[in-house]
């Protein structure tokens, strides 16, 4: 093979990787749909700093698993706190298959929780007044923030 | 093919033996619990959820030691399940659900609806709609029930239908119970964790801890100062397995009832003396609910506590536990004891 035909290969190869990879930054998603802003008293987009614990996949038990998040943008409601903790109905499972005979109005398009994600997601508080089950609260006698209650979740990707 | 005739009628040989001497183990041929079996057998009926013959959920009653087993509901349309007998016996409270509904250990309560009906299960009535009044749970009058709902402990006349009160829940989300003298209710809680055993003041709404750590499905002591639980406790090898606890009404002392290391033990009820306990044993965790029960067992409560099988760990951790006489019956979940005489028609 020429050197040129090698170059040229090489270019090429080098291209294709620049488009991709400029396509996928461009391919955002700020998570709006009409479910997150019409759910809920309170709409916000925010990181996911923290979860407590090990996720929980025990098919027999159901739980919330209250989780540690900065706002980064208000959409809807009063909000003062910039950390949130939320309560996340069985987040071993996708938002779209949460929802059960306990639970009935939950769901979003996130499949998996991960630190440092960013989730826009509609909420209510505090979670007594919305959800009755079993809640992992590592946070408790630690802080006397109201828990939220995550309603809708969809990721945004920026 | 002779070989194999011969493997097969040995393997058959083997097998019955080895079931023989498993039911002798169980205590099919144990003079104690043929002797346990004699002595509850007139003490009047026993309501549990079994599989009917037309395999959804039914209500059955049968003599505590088995006896005259006869399904009360026998409805081919729907499911029924968690009877309780009223205060006054006269009365039976349970949930229907639709045909094929898997019924959930730890959600029925919420599931379909609240029926009352005789308590030989006759004259059945609705009350209310689709997940209505849950976790409803007798007043010591039968005049009233206590719900479990999100905006909080309901207490509603059943002539009416109204509020009479209402208490804040104060954490307690499932398996809401009143105490047979109105003063307490007891359920399962978020406290400092969840999975917490309480007993709330039913006027004051005070509320304290009876039991933390895996425990559920509480029930009342006759004596409304007791709390029967099941409890999977920590320190045990792997998942670990659930057993049967009492606990005094103040959180201060809980005591084995009984456990079997390989079972989990639940469905835990008195009989109305509180002189035995009802359980269920199953194999996986949850009771048996979303198939077809587990078998229902009968124990002297003044041979607790006590122990079954080789169970090496729960002995070890339990080393007063004794090898109570139990009595086996048949598969079911969730029975209830009364002394009336109800079931003779």
């Amino acid at each position: 093979m020429s050197q040129k035909k090698i170059c040229f290969t090489l270019i090429t190869i080098l291209c294709f990787i620049l488009l991709n990879g400029t396509s996928c930054a461009k391919k955002t998603d700020t998570g709006e749909d009409p479910k997150v802003t019409t759910l809920g008293s309170i709409e916000v987009t925010a990181e996911l700093l923290e979860i407590p614990g090990e996720i929980r996949n025990d098919p027999l038990y159901d739980y919330a698993h209250v989780m540690k998040y900065r706002v980064l943008t208000i959409h809807r409601g009063a909000l003062e706190e910039e950390t949130l903790y939320v309560g996340q109905y069985n987040p071993a499972k996708s938002r779209s298959a949460a929802a059960d005979a306990r639970v009935v109005e939950i769901g979003g398009n996130l499949t998996q929780f991960r630190v440092g994600d960013i989730h826009r997601m509609a909420l209510e508080v505090p979670i007594d007044d919305y959800y009755m089950g079993g809640i992992i609260n590592k946070y408790f006698g630690q802080v006397d923030d109201p828990i939220y209650w995550a309603v809708w979740t969809n990721r945004v990707i920026k | 093919m002779m070989n194999l005739q011969k493997i097969t009628l040995a393997t058959v040989i083997v097998y019955g033996c080895l079931m023989g001497s498993w039911a002798c183990g169980r205590g099919v041929s144990d003079p104690r619990v043929a002797q346990l079996a004699g002595e509850v057998r007139d003490k009047g009926w026993i309501v549990y959820t079994a599989r009917g013959d037309n395999g959804t959920w039914d209500l059955f009653l049968m003599r505590p030691d088995g006896s005259q087993r006869r399904n009360i509901t026998n409805t081919s349309n729907y499911e029924e399940g968690g009877p309780r007998f009223s205060p006054d016996n006269k009365k039976l409270l349970y949930r229907r659900f639709v045909k094929d509904t898997v019924i959930d250990h730890d959600k029925w309560g919420f599931q379909g609806n609240l029926m009352i009906a005789d308590s030989d299960g006759s004259n059945p009535v609705q009350i209310g709609g689709d997940r209505e009044y849950p976790w409803a749970s007798w007043s010591p009058d039968g005049e009233q029930v206590a719900c479990l709902t999100l905006k909080g402990i309901q207490v509603i006349d059943l002539k009416t239908k109204q509020i009479v009160r209402t208490l804040p829940r104060q954490g307690i989300y499932q398996q809401l119970c009143w105490s047979p003298d109105g003063q307490w209710f007891c359920g399962v809680a978020n406290t400092r964790i969840m999975w917490t055993v309480v007993r709330m003041n039913a006027q004051t709404g005070k509320l304290n801890i009876v039991h933390e750590f895996q425990s559920c499905t509480p029930d009342w002591f006759p004596d409304s100062k007791h709390i029967i639980f099941p409890c999977r406790p920590s320190g045990q090898k792997g998942y670990g397995f659930t057993q049967l606890y009492m606990g005094d009404g103040e959180g201060k002392e809980t005591r084995l009832i009984f456990g079997e290391d390989g079972y989990h033990i639940y469905g835990g009820a008195l009989s109305p003396d509180g002189k035995y306990v009802l359980f269920t044993r199953c194999a996986q965790d949850g009771g048996g609910s979303e198939k077809s029960g587990a078998p229902i067992c009968v124990m002297r409560m003044k041979d607790a506590p006590a122990a079954a099988g080789q169970s090496v760990a729960l002995r070890k951790a339990h080393p007063e536990a004794t090898d109570a006489p139990v009595l086996q019956l048949i598969d079911g979940w969730e029975p209830c004891w009364t002394y009336a005489n109800i079931g003779a028609q």
